[in-house]
């Protein structure tokens, strides 16, 4: 039988009905509407489900609906800085070509706010561990790594980087 | 030339939906009513179905419609999307009475939740009657080998062998001061994209079916089904906007497609079928595994008088793009190092293991792997550097390619100077090794060519329409498929650079088989270099129309006008000139101008070409290779949108880094079962584990049959990276490798196999 979720999804609050065994990720797909979260494995291998947990990241896909009734989700579709702002990040990605296929985007992008929240000014290789869980099989991570690297470079110094 | 858009990163017309994410996926979709569907899939690798129980299936509350070989039309189909070409065989149904691998599907389900589908999964009963199998190509050539199919032209062969002889061999190697021949093995890596297949499926009242799918090729997915069912063409409208990734097995169908239509039909509603990640293993397509020897005999000044090969290709359950592989390959053996007496022989077999398909490097990663390191033997042997070596031997301008056509150019010669001067070759190949401690380091290089469009194996056509709205911003529609590479945007920027009009100012449509002009799918590396071309032509098409309307205001003959960044100026009159706007706007009586190009480009062949240079890292207590640093270096004829380019270069090195010591889909030999169809257990390299990739793409020799002399990449990076590794493993600790992925172990056991034949120091001989 379903029961009812009260979650606040990227600000909003949502009452959800889902069956028991459902997981947040198929909760926010089908139930919320917000499909900019992707799944490629569904069972926590590739990181395209990653998603904000009352701040932390996690495989969306891992976890199940109803442990997150009162707690607080964002998703990609949350991660823009104004109505028509997108964050740096997203903006980043797009100008350094971390972004092919775009399946993986999502996951990466939520991961790497994850990172520089926690790391405004993370090395290479924090990047590179903290991306360690999200799969991208287009862009061999050069680019992607540049726009977070680009993205921390100009949160902490209000400059705008190119590429 | 002077170029304003062609040639710049330009804001891509695709990411701003993958940022936010609000890009559609066929997967994001829904409909009301829909239902969703499960496959049930073999649990013996070959077997005849004697009999198949859907009945308690069926009976289960929830389930809207099951099909077994006995409900679905009994059509053999082309699984492939190049019916009646050279590349692809007909061997397979919806579903048959056979099983032939592992996983394949025998019944299928639309239930109103993916729950209650794969709960009736478990309801079927399928009594199978075992076969005898084959498992390897080995056990497949015996002459008592079960017979897998029986449309092979004999035995388990999928086709006829593929023969290329050019010269006299014999004579060839009969001049040799060398000749040198070895085996080698290729793997069985799968492309492994991100977004499992998925498609959704609806009839209207009037009999038309609608499939929202992930494809790179959607009007053969339209041909195929239209055919297998005996609908007209108009009769199914095929959809795909964006798509997460294909890297070429993405052109097949597989048999979900089908299936998912036929569900549809029978449930009458919608029915959504989205492949499980394991499913896309069981199912997918993988890179053929390849056997190879090869011989070489080569003068003392490093000429290759002869070459000779017989390359074996594991197909699989079905033929799916064997013959097109292993046509590509073996011809691929004729080039890449100039040899004028050649005898290559090109065979593929059928195995009951999963179905190898096309994947980016089609052929050319299995046949270059052993041509470009046999080179490196050769070098050592002669006693030339082995970059020195291959530059000598390099195809170049007018050589005939592996295509039959000559090739323009100095493109791979300029490749290699161009990346040795880079790494600083000579030097970093002296540096004397560190060989008391357990780390060494080697640099190697490996090189490749590769051709955009799949002529002469299929003959090719792209098409565009470029149409000017009355405000003066243009429309591309076009039939090519965006898989992620910026295709789109690529050919916006030449129609924009064309037209002389702001890049901002071109909108493309795509990705419905109703409303764009056919087009033959995103693969061969062709998409800029055909699509493209073709958009270029219907934009020069509109231009004329538009300077003609011009001409009038500005007095002027067509001839003497000219376009720039949306302005028409008559050419050394300066300051005399009307906006683009204003010479399409409508006029007193006249509601809008109607300019459309259309345009039908029918392309033979062009080759890019690529030198990779690599510094590996290998530790000799535990065998692990890491690779330290790649210089890629490529030669494209005219790079469209240089970071879009350089993207594709970085993430075909990543697949070829995976191909060459990490990634390999594992077939249990004893039963056919697959033994790692996970992301986890497949092996590919994140981000820690890529190395640091300086990217140099040199346009020295660009192809008058591309839009402003461009040529292919999506292909060539994931080629050269492979023998450029294993060169550079035997650099660094003098162990050769015929084969991928090379793994830990086996460095282990070479190094001490190595260490074993060496003489031990303080034995006198």
């Amino acid at each position: 039988m379903k029961q009812v979720v009260a979650v606040t999804i990227n600000g909003e609050a949502h009452e959800l009905a889902v069956e028991p065994y459902r997981s947040l990720l198929d909760m926010l797909r089908n139930e919320a509407g917000l499909t900019g979260t992707k799944k490629g494995c569904d069972v926590g291998d590739c990181g395209a489900c990653t998603v904000l947990l009352n701040g932390r990241p996690v495989n969306s896909c891992l976890v199940l609906a109803l442990e997150v009734n009162g707690g607080d989700v964002v998703t990609i579709e949350g991660i823009q800085s104004g109505p028509d702002r997108l964050h740096p990040l997203q903006e980043n990605m797009m100008k350094f070509g971390g972004s092919q296929c775009g399946f993986c985007s999502p996951g990466i992008i939520v991961m790497a706010k994850a990172l520089l929240d926690e790391n405004p000014n993370p090395t290479e290789d924090e990047i590179r561990f903290a991306l360690a869980g999200n799969i991208c099989r287009c862009t061999g991570y050069t680019k992607i790594i540049e726009a977070v690297a680009a993205t921390a470079k100009q949160l902490s110094s209000g400059k705008e980087i190119t590429p | 030339m002077n170029m304003s858009v062609v040639g710049k990163s330009v804001k891509r017309v695709d990411t701003l939906g993958k940022v936010t994410g609000l890009a559609r996926y066929a997967g994001d979709l829904s409909l009301p009513g829909m239902l969703h569907a499960k496959i049930k899939r073999s649990n013996i690798a070959h077997a005849s179905i004697k009999q198949i129980d859907v009945s308690k299936a069926r009976a289960l509350p929830g389930v809207k419609a099951v099909l077994t070989h006995q409900d679905v039309p009994r059509v053999l189909h082309y699984g492939s999307p190049h019916p009646r070409s050279a590349s692809v065989t007909k061997d397979q149904y919806i579903l048959d009475n056979k099983v032939r691998y592992w996983g394949e599907g025998v019944a299928a389900v639309a239930a109103i939740s993916e729950e209650i589908a794969e709960e009736a999964l478990d309801l079927i009963e399928v009594e199978y009657e075992k076969l005898p199998a084959a498992f390897t190509v080995e056990q497949a050539l015996c002459p008592d080998a079960p017979l897998i199919h029986d449309t092979s032209p004999g035995g388990n062969l999928v086709m006829d062998p593929v023969i290329v002889t050019r010269g006299d061999i014999e004579r060839g190697f009969a001049e040799a001061d060398l000749i040198i021949e070895g085996e080698f093995k290729g793997g069985r890596p799968t492309p492994a994209y991100m977004e499992p297949n998925v498609c959704l499926c609806q009839w209207d009242g009037n009999g038309k079916l609608t499939v929202w799918i992930s494809t790179q090729a959607p009007f053969m997915v339209r041909g195929v089904i239209a055919e297998v069912l005996g609908l007209p063409l108009n009769n199914v409208r095929v959809l795909v906007d964006h798509m997460g990734g294909g890297f070429g097995a993405k052109q097949d169908l597989f048999q979900n497609e089908f299936l998912c239509v036929l569900l549809a039909r029978e449930s009458k509603r919608p029915v959504r079928m989205e492949l499980s990640r394991k499913e896309t293993f069981l199912s997918g397509r993988s890179r053929h595994p390849v056997h190879v020897w090869l011989k070489q005999g080569f003068k003392k000044d490093g000429t290759i008088t002869a070459r000779q090969a017989l390359l074996t290709f594991n197909s699989g359950a079905y033929g799916s793009h064997a013959p097109g592989v292993t046509g590509v390959s073996t011809a691929s053996l004729t080039s890449l190092y100039r040899c004028e007496n050649v005898h290559l022989e090109g065979r593929a077999v059928y195995t009951n293991t999963p179905i190898a398909g096309a994947f980016r490097g089609y052929g050319c990663v299995q046949s270059y792997y052993p041509l470009d390191i046999q080179m490196d033997e050769a070098a050592e042997r002669l006693g030339i550097d082995p970059a020195e070596l291959k530059l000598r031997n390099a195809v170049r301008g007018d050589d005939i390619a592996p295509s039959g056509h000559a090739v323009t150019g100095h493109g791979l010669e300029d490749c290699i100077r161009r990346g040795m001067a880079e790494v600083k070759w000579s030097e970093v190949r002296a540096q004397a090794h560190e060989t008391s401690g357990a780390i060494r380091y080697g640099w190697g290089m490996g090189c490749e060519m590769h051709g955009s469009s799949a002529y002469p194996g299929i003959k090719e056509q792209g098409n565009a329409i470029v149409k000017m709205n009355e405000d003066g911003t243009v429309t591309l529609v076009t039939g090519t498929t965006g898989l992620g590479t910026g295709a789109h945007t690529a050919l916006a920027q030449i129609v924009a650079e064309e037209l002389g009009v702001k890049f901002e100012d071109v909108g493309v449509v795509h990705g419905d088989t109703d409303v764009t002009p056919w087009d033959i799918g995103a693969f061969a590396s062709h998409t800029t270099f055909m699509g493209g071309r073709a958009a270029q032509m219907a934009a020069a098409e509109v231009k004329k129309q538009l300077l003609e309307r011009a001409a009038e205001r500005l007095e002027a003959a067509p001839g003497d006008l000219d376009i720039a960044d949306g302005m028409i100026s008559v050419k050394g009159v300066p300051g005399y000139q009307i906006s683009v706007r204003e010479a399409i706007a409508p006029r007193l009586g006249l509601p809008a101008a109607h300019l459309v190009g259309t345009a039908s480009y029918h392309p033979t062949k062009s080759y890019s070409f690529a030198a990779h240079f690599v510094q590996v890292k290998v530790d000799t207590k535990t065998g692990q290779i890491e690779v330290v640093k790649v210089v890629p270096v490529h030669e494209i004829g005219r790079t469209i949108h240089p970071v879009a380019a350089a993207g594709q270069i970085e993430g075909g090195i990543q697949q070829g880094i995976g191909h060459t010591l990490t990634e390999d889909y594992v077939i249990d030999t004893t039963d056919g079962h697959s033994l790692n169809p996970s992301f986890v257990d497949y092996k590919m390299p994140l981000s820690m584990d890529m190395p640091p990739i300086h990217t140099i793409i040199i346009e020295t020799a660009p192809n008058p049959g591309g839009p402003f002399g461009a040529k292919g990449i999506a292909e060539d990076p994931i080629i050269a990276i492979g023998p450029a590794i294993a060169n550079a493993v035997y650099h660094a600790i003098g162990v050769r490798f015929h084969h991928y992925p090379i793994t830990p172990e086996q460095v282990l056991d070479g190094l001490r196999k190595k260490n074993e034949a060496a003489p031990r120091p303080g034995i006198a001989a």
